[in-house]
């Protein structure tokens, strides 16, 4: 069977069934799809059907004559969907295309304004990707009771702002989008940047936010060349994600990874969506990310890397977005290109605070500035700075092994 | 050779509240003992069987709709198999996939009467 067949059905079966019942109904219609799942695996025990995909969307459809009856029932509504044109408009809800539009109706809901960034994350995990309030505390190192008071959260606003179910269109789309993409860029990141040791589980949400992204694309409206440049990120950086950690678990960095190991049909699909994303005058700041991940790609070996290229583009990520990752980042360029009085320029331009829980990471930059000026006891200085606001195993090892060279 | 029952006991999926991914690995277990089973011959057959329970109990014959929550030791399926004795059919029973979610085999001889 599929991998995540289920969990990916979960995500079309509660679109579809919002679609039809509203989300107002959205606890009841999460509980009724679960249902389908359990009794899938009793009757496929002896045999699996063989388009169990077919067979789940069939079982889900009759849970939701089987909801509709019961909720007008409970509630007394007058709808009736047993005959007539309504059960055909039904019908038609569970094609192909129509199960897209439903889920990116779902993608647009979650990542709603009213709702905070946080909750956004929860939600779209929750109900579009189908994982549990358990996975999406392991995926996102949290505790479950957050992640489920999130979610709370989250119903409760779109219960109170009554928010419709809809794509937005016309001029409210485009702000509405580019918060879409966001919310998947800090999917894909959690999973790309995760401090979790377990490779698989940072895979499922790389994956996840790939996946959602190939539905925005998938619309004529949605598909803009922003989108279309967050994809193309999102594969450059899939590309080589295997590549980030080795077989003791231990933090590979960039210089050290076996670039033998990139996967190079997803660098094939970035270039594909890049050279699409290019169709715009004006660029995002994926255009620009992505230009500076393929930059790495490109380069054969470490020392290939062009720096300069690689510079202009973070100048330009800078002008659009003045975040201090970037500047950490040229930062770093310049000392690779033994730049030491622009890389200290750079630095002094940071204040560790920005950095939040990853301000061990200007420390660590620092560190590698006084390793380049031979100035020994100041790098152990900054090491033992990052090694005090480290929080991850990893991370950790990978500082101390650098400490432990110096000496 | 005798007839054994195996009687599986323990909460149902939805209520243990797995996820979709923890579902389909499980049905993949199911699936994979069942399998196994099916070549080494021994199953003569089996049920699953839907959480809800209608109790009739007493002498007034009174009947009680419990849900799958309310049962102490739900039973939730079970399989007939054909073994020589309990020892062999404890071993059928180690490929059981829901030991790790609190669930339990009970394994149970099938009376045979003298004709």
């Amino acid at each position: 069977m599929i991998d995540h067949l289920f969990r990916h059905q979960y995500g079309k079966m509660v679109s579809i069934l919002t679609r039809i019942f509203g989300l107002a109904n959205l606890e009841t219609i999460e509980d009724a799809v679960q249902d389908t799942f359990a009794t899938a695996i009793l009757s496929w025990r002896d045999k699996i059907p063989e388009n169990p995909e077919a067979w789940l969307t069939k079982a889900a459809k009759n849970r939701t004559i089987d909801l509709f009856r019961k909720l007008n029932a409970e509630q007394k509504r007058v709808h009736t969907i047993n005959q007539g044109p309504e059960v055909i408009a039904i019908n038609d809800l569970f094609l192909e295309n129509e199960i897209e539009d439903s889920q990116l109706r779902m993608i647009f809901t979650a990542c709603h304004p009213d709702l905070n960034p946080k909750e956004q994350i929860a939600f779209a995990l929750k109900t579009i990707s189908g994982f549990s309030s358990k996975e999406i505390a392991s995926a996102l190192l949290l505790k479950e009771e957050t992640i489920k008071k999130r979610l709370t959260r989250a119903r409760k606003t779109i219960q109170v702002e009554t928010i419709s179910f809809e794509i937005p269109r016309g001029k409210e789309l485009p702000d509405r989008l580019s918060r879409v993409l966001e919310v998947l860029y800090l999917i894909f990141n959690e999973g790309f940047h995760s401090n979790r040791k377990d490779i698989l589980i940072r895979k499922e949400l790389c994956g996840e936010a790939v996946r959602l992204c190939k539905i925005i694309l998938k619309n004529e409206y949605t598909n803009q060349p922003s989108a279309y440049a967050l994809f193309a990120l999102m594969c450059f950086q899939s590309a080589r994600l295997d590549s980030k950690v080795n077989e003791y678990n231990e933090i590979v960095d960039l210089k050290n990874q076996d670039r033998k190991t990139w996967y190079s049909p997803l660098i094939v699909l970035g270039n594909r969506a890049m050279t699409k994303a290019v169709k715009t005058d004006v660029f995002s700041a994926y255009h620009y990310e992505a230009a500076i991940a393929s930059e790495h790609l490109k380069a054969i070996t470490f020392d290939q890397t062009d720096w300069d290229k690689l510079l202009m583009w973070h100048e330009r990520l800078y002008e659009l977005q003045a975040s201090p990752f970037t500047l950490l980042n040229m930062t770093l360029i310049h000392l690779q290109k033994g730049n030491l009085k622009s890389a200290k320029q750079f630095l002094t331009k940071i204040n560790p605070k920005d950095l939040e829980q990853r301000a061990y990471l200007y420390y660590g930059t620092q560190a590698e500035y006084y390793i380049e000026k031979k100035e020994t006891q100041k790098a152990i200085n900054s090491l033992n700075s990052a090694l005090e606001l480290v929080t991850n195993e990893s991370e950790r090892n990978y500082l101390l092994k650098k400490k432990a060279l110096i000496k | 050779m005798k007839e054994f029952m195996m009687i599986f006991i323990g909460a149902s999926y939805s209520d243990i509240g797995l996820s979709p991914e923890e579902m389909q690995g499980q049905m993949g277990k199911w699936f994979a003992w069942n399998a196994e089973m099916e070549k080494a011959g021994v199953v003569k057959g089996g049920h699953a069987l839907h959480p809800e329970v209608k109790r009739i109990s007493g002498k007034d014959r009174t009947i009680t709709d419990l849900a799958s929550t309310e049962v102490k030791e739900l039973v939730g399926g079970y399989y007939i198999v054909t073994a020589n004795n309990y020892e062999e059919v404890v071993k059928i029973a180690e490929g059981y996939p829901d030991y790790d979610l609190g669930g339990t085999v009970e394994i149970r001889e099938i009376m045979v009467f003298e004709q």
